[in-house]
């Protein structure tokens, strides 16, 4: 545009956004650092903090700075033009064993847990399982898939092997990780949210994998689950440039499920419903894997532990949790299959009729309103239903997932 | 004679086990300094080349100038942006300032509007992100 221009930001946000301009293009841009935060101040603590405040990094006064970022002569370096080439350094690393350890973990190239160490050997044995060539583009992945606020890093199918090897993964894993890896989709976001990411998986590839979807489906109690959930973790750290805490990751909070996120087949066997997969328009027995993103999911009893009784009407009660979920980011709710028979027996025949219904307008909303209580948010337009788990106690969780996409694994054999 | 049978078996107990120990260590030892080397691929991806930009000329003076306030939308963007408004109208007085909020539905979204505006009108630009 050719115009002077000053952002106003956190300094909060100074490793991250100076990064950021750097990446754009503009590594001399005159970022003005305030105090943070904004939200939720009034205007008299925006004046004293902000206006007649200090720059947290220089100390110097924030509007005195702002008018020399307008009229101070453009140095030298600010000046520069040119491209700036990067290269991810050599191809390969040789050093004593406990050294390589030392130096993925310096580099961050780990999640901070042992590694297996990714040699040529241990690579082509990931690289035999597919038909792929290792120098095909796989995809490419930033830190947020929403818009273009990161710069995409690009990857191959050796590159994925890497991090697969990293990972623990055995190699008959690779086609499902090379799906995953080829959405590009990020499983630790760089959103101040603390999002959690989660694959469910669908198709015969459960059982040839040894993917779990029972008895603790959704956590690290089968290798598959565990190790192909942690790939997704190094794949987004080494992939994607994911996880670099004051650049790439701002969560507020954190979340402890980016380890090894949500990675659960769907007990098929034993849903009374058509599988997820078939609802997003796949064949039955085709193996897909399908992709959400979210806050994460709790117990179902930690939200309505007053409702516990001898008689449980079920579709109500998640209904009530489903009013509570706003429609920011979707919801989903992972029921075990007694929970779905009992839905079923309720008079849902299909994941649709239930669906009508959770997203019917709360029938407790007249009441509340009169009650002075805050109305009931809107239903999620993006809600999901799944079913896992064992069939060992009525148990089921719910929470803030949203659906993103799914994809065939099998094109990646 | 006994005495010196049980002497002749201790003593040689004790160089044995001494001779043990010290091999154990020797050999820790030297598996240390010849520790095997390997050779591990490189897990990074492909980081894109940056193209520099020009960053646009400064002003002489901001008296007689026209500043865009653009907030971006986030919450408690608009009151930062007043503040600042007022700053400027109580300090620089010949400057003049104009808020406008960011449309498009989003943070990120574009506003070519707005840009078209600004390209013409404006001297500078304070875009505050909010958070």
């Amino acid at each position: 545009m050719g115009i002077p221009s000053i952002p106003v930001v956190l300094s909060e946000f100074y490793e991250q956004e100076t990064e950021k301009a750097l990446n754009e293009g503009l590594p001399g841009l005159r970022t003005q650092w305030i105090q943070g935060p904004v939200w939720a101040k009034t205007r008299p603590e925006l004046k004293r903090d902000v206006i007649n405040g200090r720059n947290p990094i220089s100390k110097q006064p924030v509007m005195q700075e702002i008018v020399e970022k307008f009229t101070k002569p453009l140095t030298n370096d600010e000046k520069r033009t040119g491209e700036i080439i990067r290269d991810r350094g050599p191809a390969t690393f040789t050093d004593t064993e406990a050294n390589l350890r030392k130096m993925f973990e310096e580099k961050r190239w780990t999640d901070f847990l042992p590694i297996v160490l990714p040699t040529a050997e241990r690579v082509n044995e990931m690289l035999a399982n597919t038909s792929r060539d290792p120098d095909e583009i796989v995809g490419k992945m930033s830190p947020t898939n929403t818009g273009n606020y990161f710069e995409y890093w690009t990857y191959t199918v050796r590159d994925v092997a890497v991090n697969a090897v990293m990972a623990g993964a055995k190699p008959e894993y690779f086609p499902l990780l090379l799906a995953v890896a080829s959405t590009g989709k990020e499983s630790m976001s760089v959103s101040d949210n603390s999002f959690v990411a989660a694959l469910l998986i669908n198709g015969s590839i459960r059982n040839e994998l040894g993917i779990n979807y029972t008895v603790g489906a959704m956590g690290p109690y089968a290798h598959a689950n565990t190790t192909i959930g942690r790939a997704w973790t190094l794949i987004s750290i080494n992939l994607g440039n994911c996880g670099k805490v004051g650049t790439t990751y701002m969560g507020v909070v954190g979340n402890p499920m980016n380890l090894i996120n949500i990675v659960l087949g769907e007990n098929e066997e034993e849903s009374p419903w058509e599988p997820f997969s078939v609802r997003k328009g796949y064949r039955k027995n085709e193996n897909v894997v399908s992709l959400f993103e979210g806050w994460g999911v709790l117990s179902a009893a930690n939200w309505r532990a007053a409702s516990w009784g001898k008689e449980m009407n079920y579709p109500t009660i998640i209904k009530s949790i489903f009013d509570q979920q706003g429609g920011l980011f979707g919801a989903t709710a992972i029921l075990s299959p007694p929970i779905a028979n009992f839905v079923k027996e309720a008079g849902y025949r299909t994941v649709e009729d239930f669906e009508t219904f959770l997203v019917a307008p709360a029938a407790s909303a007249g009441q509340a309103a009169k009650a002075k209580s805050p109305a009931p948010k809107p239903m999620a337009p993006n809600m999901s239903i799944i079913v896992a788990g064992g069939t060992n106690n009525n148990y089921y969780s719910i929470g803030g997932l949203r659906y993103l996409q799914s994809v065939q694994i099998d094109n990646w054999r | 004679m006994k005495w010196h049978k049980s002497a002749a078996v201790i003593a040689a107990l004790c160089i044995g086990l001494f001779c043990g120990y010290s091999t154990v260590g020797n050999q820790a030892i030297a598996q240390n300094n010849t520790a095997e080397k390997i050779t591990v691929l490189n897990p990074l991806g492909n980081p894109p080349p940056i193209k520099l930009k020009n960053m646009a000329p400064r002003l002489n003076t901001l008296e007689g100038k026209t500043i865009y306030l653009v907030d971006d939308g986030y919450i408690g963007g608009d009151n930062l942006l007043y503040e600042i408004q007022d700053w400027f109208k109580e300090n620089h007085p010949k400057t003049t300032t104009l808020y406008k909020r960011k449309g498009g539905g989003g943070f990120e979204a574009e506003d070519p509007a707005l840009w078209a505006e600004m390209k013409e009108k404006a001297d500078g630009i304070i875009i505050a992100l909010g958070h």
